[in-house]
């Protein structure tokens, strides 16, 4: 029996232990189909089978036998939901997007049959698409887009072209990510991974791998390389020690299988607070080791003392002193304006849907090219030249399309080194792609933190003093922030941060989107919540006085004209279903890329846009068109866009806000370089202006061959600080204030979120529909951080136990509100581009503002995270 | 690598699995997942999608109806005969897992999967389960174990539709050599750690039996979980209420079975016989709130699962508010 694959016979699949989805892919070649989770439940593999949306990654691939298959590919393209998704921006990254496409069309076309073209409800909508995740968080899109399409809205070709510049090649599959594009005879690779919290590594076998570089691959036998380097030492339960590769992933399982490993196992410790007592086992016990502790901070870690597993204080303070006079003497009198709170924060893990993935292969001219899935093309290709040894024009990275990142694809990750170093003895191109468990497990995370707050107001209720002190847990990493960032806010008071790191034999966090902010918000927040309380005032009329900063004052002004915060409920609420209104306000860095380059150049009578920068989902390959575009005056689909590739100028790294406020700006003045090129060739291309049709053909003719690179420039006033390997601090920060409604089932212990406002102050937007949809999806995300995620691990082991995405548990299209969001795009006008980044603002406060509104609804103030049932019930109690 | 056969005749699929170490595949949507995670160790397959004998619904003249164990757990509640005849099972079967799974699982292998430890599914652990002789969760995180210890394993049994059955006291044919009738309640044995059914290797699940429907039965499904969807039960409950006059008079019979909590499913006998005379559209009344506290005596929860005693109740009061279309209390 043969498989009808879309429309055409298939020959019928012969492997026994080979799911659906890795036949349809790896046999196949149709790689739109995606393996995310591989248990059944983010849904990207989904495909229809005898037209019923099926999860191929549960479905044994000789189970098609007979069967008729449809892929994203076999929707063709011109599905109405296809065109919807596009059309309302219903995806970010774009790794998701084929499965969900897949089952939205199964869904409106029975919709359409059994209702006829009616706009079903979000309930509705969320039932059927229950079976997918999204990490990006395009939701909101995404109810729009289903909506439409079942009403008929896109059963003819929109007229206007989709805000997103790929989004056809997301919806359709064509989009090829990094793990798409192994080239036939990539061999595969595995990493092999400490079973140990801690413990002194006396030998590695390699099994029967080859790890000695031979002239040529002799045979197909496995190679093996180390990963440990010269200290010998595990400290957390899957950190790598080796690599192997094979021809199959199978005979790699079996050669990672093959790899032996001797520990001497020492004691761990995986709990901070153990960690913090006097006889805890010793994460660092010397200097030098001390020193190479990685950093989760998105800045270097200020140096500062050690005492056994903790770093710290790295104290920041104004008038501190000041400071803490007041707040002991408030607590000494028991002072009712006195709020001191202890927070405390779980792991978050970035689970981007695209796990981290690196196709290496070395030419015969000694070129390294690495395809490889990561927010930092030109560090990845500098810090790879360092590493081998290479001139940087023999090293190419390419990352065309990413899957999400959010903070963990920075830089020579695991993934990177290891099919690099196998790729080089296998003489043939390596793939090494994590696998879920990896990567909800050694692939970053937001660390976790206790962070005690304190909040003093005078007679006038006037911020008096403030001091905050946080432990971040961040594993073997250091680098909390949390404390710190609160110089930052309300005003200039008396204050003194701390930050402390606790130090386990646990896995290492990495930046992720917004470090530190989003924690010491989840406390301060809260606490200034409490103050108002206190003082019997609105919480929006305590922030308007406590917060002088113009931008966000100018968001309060919003916020108390919505009538989500006007008409909400008053007064104690009784009852199973309570409803609630919070808000929290947030801040963030303006940080950008001073070194940000585009190069345009003339090609074939028309425009390329080029710079080693990339697109992770949020937008800027559609920015730098756009930008372009609107410079020369022409239509953005006359520019062709090649981005996520070393041989191109300078990018900027997708880290601290910065894409878009770096690139954006370079791009219009490559745009002006590239006008007055075309001047010296075609006079009739006026000065400014819009460049009239017939003028830039000609130009653009005249021109072929013509280069420019536009710089991005500084800034009015300069900047704050100097470059740091092309990174800077702005003048001005970005400001945002989230209005969230819940509802609270008391009962069973459930926070819905029903509805949020998202204000942002970030300056001018470039792209409204894409900037928009980020800030939808740090909703998302932030609802995430508030109710849903966090990582555990076994206390005895260390071993994560939330290593599968039905254990770390990701918000669902069913657990988000619908989600408003608001621009005022003043007070950035001394930018270069006048606007700045929101990827970080954006999710900052979203967790705080979910709290706030709980305890309006309940009275009952969550102080740890997730807010899960357990806790609601037994502070309901 | 393992070959897989797919026999179009029961008999050939007994002679295959007998003995032989074989596995057995339904939907294959929980084997594929164990086999990934290391749960099972690869052996051959025996596929029985082939096998009629396990597919359809036979209605019987006494208006009870067997059910195929191949029939996907998306018929249950679609299928308009089903869903109508059994609304309690209807109900469960379109809350659990995803449309996806939902379409390819079967109710055989809905009541005979593996449970969910997360112990269980991750390759660096043993236990019971995989030849060990501990239970990791016990003494290590258990946030999601029973709140009814019966031992020495805390895992939940994970099959919703062996909650809605338990309350249908409906029976399944289980093949061999011969075809023997047995209880629902009887696939499962809270106190063997090493297996999440009874039911030996080479035997198969032919078909499940319902009695015949309840008229007017009023029926409700209740899980609580921390998403809105997509995601294990922390407790779940069906109720199965028989009114009098055919609706809307009192209750004259009650069955009502909860999951999530112990390592089988479980009838609350006090509740049921507590509901004998409770009125639609009326409050609880104090004694099924006595019942309701009652549940509590039931509990033996394990350090960290000490929230579920309130949330069996909480989540049998809200069931049993749905069936009785009850005001808040």
């Amino acid at each position: 029996m043969n498989v009808r694959l879309n429309g055409s016979s298939s020959p019928t699949p012969d492997s026994p232990g080979t799911t659906a989805a890795e036949h349809i892919r790896d046999r196949l070649g149709l790689t739109g189909t995606k393996i995310a989770c591989g248990t059944g439940v983010c849904g990207a593999c989904t495909v229809l089978v005898d037209g019923a949306p099926t999860a191929s990654c549960l479905l044994p691939a000789e189970r098609l036998a007979g069967s008729s298959v449809t892929t994203v590919e076999g929707l063709g393209g011109d599905h109405p939901v296809q065109r919807a998704f596009a059309a309302h921006d219903a995806l970010q990254c774009g790794y998701c997007t084929p499965g969900f496409v897949v089952e939205a069309s199964a869904f409106a076309d029975a919709w359409r049959a059994e209702h006829g073209d009616v706009r079903p409800d979000r309930e509705r909508i969320a039932d059927a698409l229950s079976g997918h995740l999204c990490r990006c968080g395009a939701y909101e899109g995404i109810f729009a887009a289903v909506a439409a399409a079942c009403a008929g809205e896109f059963d003819t070709e929109p007229d206007r072209d989709p805000p997103r510049a790929d989004a056809l090649d997301k919806v359709t599959g064509r989009a090829r990510f990094s793990g798409d594009l192994a080239p036939e005879g990539t061999w595969e690779g595995v990493i092999v991974r400490s079973a140990h919290a801690h413990a002194r590594v006396r030998s590695v076998h390699p099994g029967g791998a080859r790890s000695e570089t031979m002239p040529q691959p002799a045979d197909g036998r496995p190679v093996f390389t180390d990963l440990l380097g010269e200290e010998r030492l595990v400290r957390y339960v899957g950190q790598p020690i080796a690599a192997v590769a094979a021809p199959t992933a199978a005979l790699a399982r079996a050669a990672a299988e093959a790899v032996r490993v001797d520990y001497d196992p020492l004691p761990a410790v995986l709990d901070a607070d153990e960690a913090r007592s006097e006889d805890a086992p010793q994460v660092y016990t010397t200097r030098a080791q001390r020193r190479a502790a990685p950093s989760y901070g998105e800045a270097p870690t200020p140096p500062s003392s050690w005492r056994g597993n903790v770093h710290g204080p790295a104290s920041t303070s104004w008038r501190g002193a000041t400071a803490v006079r007041r707040l002991r003497r408030a607590g000494e009198r028991d002072d009712p304006r006195l709020v001191a709170q202890e927070y405390s924060t779980a792991v978050q893990l970035h689970t981007p849907l695209e796990p981290h993935v690196c196709v290496a292969s070395w030419e015969r001219d000694g070129t390294l090219t690495l395809r490889v899935s990561t927010q930092t093309v030109a560090k990845v290709a500098r810090k790879a030249a360092e590493r081998w040894e290479l001139p940087p024009e023999k090293v190419r990275v390419v990352s065309e399309y990413v899957g999400g990142g959010f903070g963990a694809k920075n830089g020579l990750s695991a993934d990177v080194v290891a099919a690099a170093e196998l790729s080089r003895l296998a003489h043939s191109p390596v793939r090494v792609s994590f696998d879920r468990a990896e990567e909800l497990t050694d692939a970053g995370h937001r660390a976790a933190t206790r962070t005690r707050v304190a909040l003093l107001a005078d007679r006038n209720g006037d911020l008096a003093a403030m001091s905050v002190d946080s432990h971040g847990d961040g594993g073997v990493a250091v680098g909390s922030t949390t404390a710190t960032l609160a110089m930052l806010v309300y005003g200039r008071s008396p204050r003194r941060t701390r930050d402390f790191d606790v130090v386990t034999h646990r896995p290492p966090g990495q930046p992720m989107r917004a470090p530190g902010g989003a924690p010491l918000a989840w406390a301060l927040e809260q606490a200034v919540d409490t103050m108002a309380g206190r003082l019997g005032e609105d919480p929006l009329s305590l922030r308007r006085r406590w917060d002088g900063n113009p931008k966000r004052r100018a968001l309060y002004e919003r916020v108390a004209a919505l009538d989500l915060w006007r008409e909400r409920p008053r007064g104690a609420r009784t009852g199973r279903f309570r409803r609630g209104v919070g808000l929290a306000s947030s801040n963030w860095l303006y940080l950008m890329g001073p070194k940000a380059q585009v190069e345009l150049s003339v090609r074939d009578g028309g425009v390329v846009v080029r710079s080693a920068t990339q697109d992770i989902g949020t937008g800027i390959r559609t920015v730098l068109g756009e930008v372009v575009a609107d410079r020369l005056g022409v239509p953005a689909s006359d520019l062709r866009v090649e981005i996520g590739d070393s041989s191109s100028v300078h990018g900027t790294g997708s880290f601290g806000s910065r894409t878009t406020t770096s690139m954006g700006p370079a791009a219009a003045e490559a745009a002006d370089r590239l006008r007055a090129a075309l001047r010296e060739h075609e006079p009739r291309v006026p000065e400014s202006g819009p460049v009239p049709e017939h003028a830039l053909k000609d130009a653009l003719a005249a021109a072929e061959g013509v280069r420019v690179v536009g710089e991005r420039g500084r800034d009015r006033w300069g900047a704050l600080s100097p470059d740091m390997d092309d990174l800077a601090v702005g003048r001005g920060m970005s400001g945002a204030v989230h209005v969230m409604e819940v509802e609270v089932d008391t009962l069973l212990g459930r926070v819905r979120p029903t509805r949020c406002w998202a204000g942002l102050a970030v300056g001018r937007v470039y792209s409204e529909r894409l900037a928009r949809n980020q800030c939808e999806g740090a909703v998302v995300q932030g609802v995430g951080y508030a109710l849903f995620e966090e990582r555990r691990h076994d206390p005895a082991t260390g071993v994560v136990l939330t290593d599968n995405l039905e254990d770390y548990r990701i918000p669902g299209m069913g657990d988000v509100p619908e989600t408003e969001v608001y621009f005022h795009q003043e007070g950035f006008e001394h930018a270069a581009g006048a606007g700045i980044g929101l990827g970080e603002v954006s999710v900052v406060g979203v967790a705080a503002a979910v709290a706030n509104a709980v305890h309006d609804a309940t009275g009952w103030r969550p102080h740890d995270l997730p807010i899960r049932p357990d806790r609601l019930i037994g502070g309901l109690r | 690598m393992t070959a897989t056969a797919r026999p179009e005749e029961l008999d050939g699929a007994l002679s295959r699995l007998d003995g032989t170490g074989a596995l057995a595949r339904a939907g294959g949507t929980d084997l594929t997942a164990c086999l990934a995670a290391g749960v099972l160790a690869p052996a051959p397959v025996v596929d029985l999608s082939g096998l009629d004998e396990l597919r359809g619904v036979e209605w019987r003249p006494d208006g009870s109806a067997r059910v195929g164990a191949l029939t996907s757990v998306g018929e249950l509640h679609t299928d308009p005969g089903l869903a109508g005849a059994y609304p309690a099972l209807a109900r469960t079967a379109r809350e659990l897992a995803t449309p996806q799974v939902r379409t390819t699982a079967t109710l055989g292998g809905n009541l005979l999967q593996r449970n969910r430890c997360w112990y269980l599914r991750n390759p660096a652990f043993d236990c019971f389960q995989t030849g060990g002789d501990s239970c990791p969760a016990r003494g290590g995180d258990h946030l999601y174990g029973v709140v009814v210890d019966q031992g020495p394993c805390v895992a939940p049994h994970p099959s919703s539709l062996a909650v809605a059955l338990l309350a249908h006291d409906a029976t399944v044919l289980v093949a061999d050599g011969r075809r023997t009738e047995m209880a629902v309640a009887d696939l499962y044995d809270a106190a063997d750690p090493t297996r999440d059914h009874v039911l030996e290797p080479g035997r198969v699940l032919v078909s499940v039996a319902l009695p015949a429907p309840v008229p007017g039965e009023r029926a409700a499904y209740r899980r609580a979980t921390g998403r809105s969807r997509a995601e294990w039960p922390l407790v779940e409950a069906v109720a199965r209420l028989a009114p009098a006059d055919g609706g809307s008079g009192p209750v004259s019979s009650a069955a009502v079975a909860v999951g999530g909590v112990a390592r089988t499913p479980l009838r609350l006998p006090e509740v049921e016989a507590a509901l004998v005379g409770a009125r639609p559209g009326s409050p609880l009344g104090t004694g099924v709130e006595e019942a309701l506290e009652g549940l509590a005596g039931l509990c033996s929860p394990l350090p960290a699962t000490g929230y579920k005693v309130d949330l069996l109740r909480a989540t049998v009061r809200d069931v049993l508010e749905r069936a009785l279309d009850a005001p808040e209390a």
